[in-house]
């Protein structure tokens, strides 16, 4: 019962529960993929270099997905249920519940952006050599914290009923005004002007760098001042939610 | 030194005064009910004895520490509100999740096998009727073989051979020299079960002792006999009715009641003194609420 065997037993629950979920499962696991299928497969088919960037993109996507679901609507959820209470009274550090919640939602992220890269290896000429797919996976894991301290935050902030559709709608507009979707080039006026400050276009700033000239250094930097003002906006949802509950 | 104690504990909710100094401990092998009426501020002592909540004044400790401290709470084990569980989790899945936190908790399968949960153990949790869940809440207190297992109404809405079983397994626990604290809106339960009773009622300790204390301190007698009423007497306030050419007197007093019955030189036969029950004392207490 040491910290280590309490994070994984409760990821292990915690992945358990969601597995048995079909309705959570295949829109979370398949949904980037789909996407992929539909919007880029079109594009990226015909030429390595697009595909590459494309795949990149919907790593992203994918990353991005899963953490505001996993934690914005699962935490929002969960947070009043008499299951939750009850595991604080149990021997265990409130801490080893959020290292478990990132554990799994590290798994249905890969499992994702795993089924994205699927599609590209079977469908499209996608030519990344096997140190650039490490780097992917690095870069998705790295890129993907601030996404998972946002998800927190909705998931302190909002109701259970407020926080999929707030979620959703983050989503999909940052992932669009993002250049997930479209590259930036292509995304019209507002989206375009804006596009450069939000996170999502630099998550996928940072992977992009991995095929083409980039930035990754000044993307890193910019993501890891979104992660701090996500920890603060988190932290504070945290304990508005501890004051409320548990006081 | 305790288990468990609360010290002149106090607790606000905005303007409402639910805890206005607490005191009660549990020491080691005392099976403890603690009652009250719906609002009698039960629930909020408990959740500051788990640590759920922070009490505005006085202190708690739990083991000699915080109840807040995770070491403590290696000695404590909780029923979890039931309808709470992860829907998609099995029985046994659950209660190994809540065995992992103990340092030497029991074997699952064999404590599902000791509560009467085997054949469930296989079973989705959300598939399994109230009464079902209520049980392994129970079992799940236990399952970490804990120093002061805190059972919240754990036999609401439960069979009476579950219920049984419950009593007899709390009665083993304390019998190896730990603790068993919960709360009932049976008193019968509490009567048979509790070497000690404390009841709570508008955010106070109203008694703590034995139950035969406190059916003896609140409780009423009853005596009835075969003859006519007395007209009333100062003595001791009493309800007096007929049944079936009997007169049945309930009083706090009945040797009062005897010695007027006498001097007045009634006729009276087949008299009969009854101690009325925990149930009696208790609406005595609090004024006719439970």
């Amino acid at each position: 019962m040491n910290a280590l065997t309490l994070v994984r037993a409760h990821a292990r629950a915690m992945l358990v529960d969601l597995r048995r979920t079909p309705g959570y499962v295949i829109p979370t696991v398949f949904f980037p993929a789909m996407f992929f299928t539909i919007f880029a497969l079109p594009y990226a088919r015909y030429h390595a270099d697009i595909a590459d960037l494309e795949l990149l993109s919907y790593v992203a996507f994918a990353i991005v997905g899963v953490t505001l679901f996993q934690f914005g609507v699962g935490i929002a959820a969960e947070r009043g249920r008499p299951w939750e209470r009850y595991i604080r009274t149990l021997p265990c550090p409130v801490w080893v519940r959020f290292v478990a919640r990132i554990a799994c939602a590290m798994v249905f992220g890969l499992a994702a952006a795993a089924m994205v890269a699927l599609v590209a290896r079977i469908f499209t000429p996608v030519d990344l050599t096997g140190m650039q797919w490490l780097q992917m996976g690095g870069y998705a894991l790295l890129g993907g914290i601030p996404f998972v301290l946002f998800g927190i935050a909705i998931g302190y902030w909002c109701s259970a009923r407020a926080a999929l559709p707030i979620a959703n709608i983050c989503y999909l507009l940052l992932s669009f005004a993002g250049g997930l979707w479209l590259p930036p080039q292509m995304l019209p006026g507002v989206a375009a002007a804006i596009s450069p400050y939000l996170p999502t276009r630099q998550f996928g700033e940072l992977l992009w760098s991995i095929a083409i000239p980039g930035h990754p250094v000044k993307a890193l930097i910019d993501l890891a001042l979104y992660a701090a003002f996500f920890a603060l906006l988190a932290t504070a949802g945290y304990r508005r939610d501890e004051r409320t509950r548990y006081a | 030194m305790n288990y468990l104690e609360l010290h002149d504990v106090r607790k606000s909710f905005g303007e409402i005064h639910a805890l206005r100094g607490v005191s009660f401990g549990i020491g080691a092998g005392e099976i403890v009910a603690l009652l009250g009426p719906n609002g009698a501020g039960k629930t909020t002592s408990l959740e500051i004895a788990l640590g759920l909540r922070a009490a505005d004044g006085g202190s708690v400790r739990l083991f000699g520490g915080s109840p807040r401290d995770v070491g403590m709470r290696r000695r404590l084990g909780v029923t979890p509100q039931d309808s709470g569980f992860p829907d998609n989790l099995k029985v046994r899945e659950i209660a190994q999740l809540v065995a992992t936190h103990y340092p030497h908790p029991a074997a699952v399968d064999a404590a599902l096998d000791a509560a009467g949960l085997s054949d469930l153990a296989a079973r989705r949790v959300g598939t399994l009727s109230g009464g079902q869940q209520r049980r392994i809440a129970v079992a799940l207190a236990f399952i970490g073989n804990p120093d002061l297992v805190v059972l919240d109404e754990p036999t609401t809405g439960v069979d009476v051979e579950s219920r049984r079983r419950l009593w007899e397994s709390i009665g083993r626990y304390a019998a190896d020299g730990r603790s068993v604290l919960f709360t009932t809106h049976y008193l019968e339960e509490a009567e048979a079960l509790a070497m000690r009773v404390v009841v709570i009622d508008r955010g106070v300790v109203k008694f703590d002792g034995t139950p035969s204390v406190l059916r003896e301190r609140f409780g009423l007698r009853r005596l009835s006999y075969v003859g006519e009423p007395l007209a009333p007497v100062a003595a001791a306030p009493a309800t007096i009715v007929q049944i079936d050419g009997r007169t049945v007197v309930t009083t706090s007093d009945t040797d009062a009641y005897v010695r007027a019955l006498v001097t007045a030189g009634a006729p009276f036969a087949q008299l009969e003194v009854t101690v009325s029950s925990l149930e009696d004392a208790f609406l005595t207490m609090t004024g006719g609420s439970k």
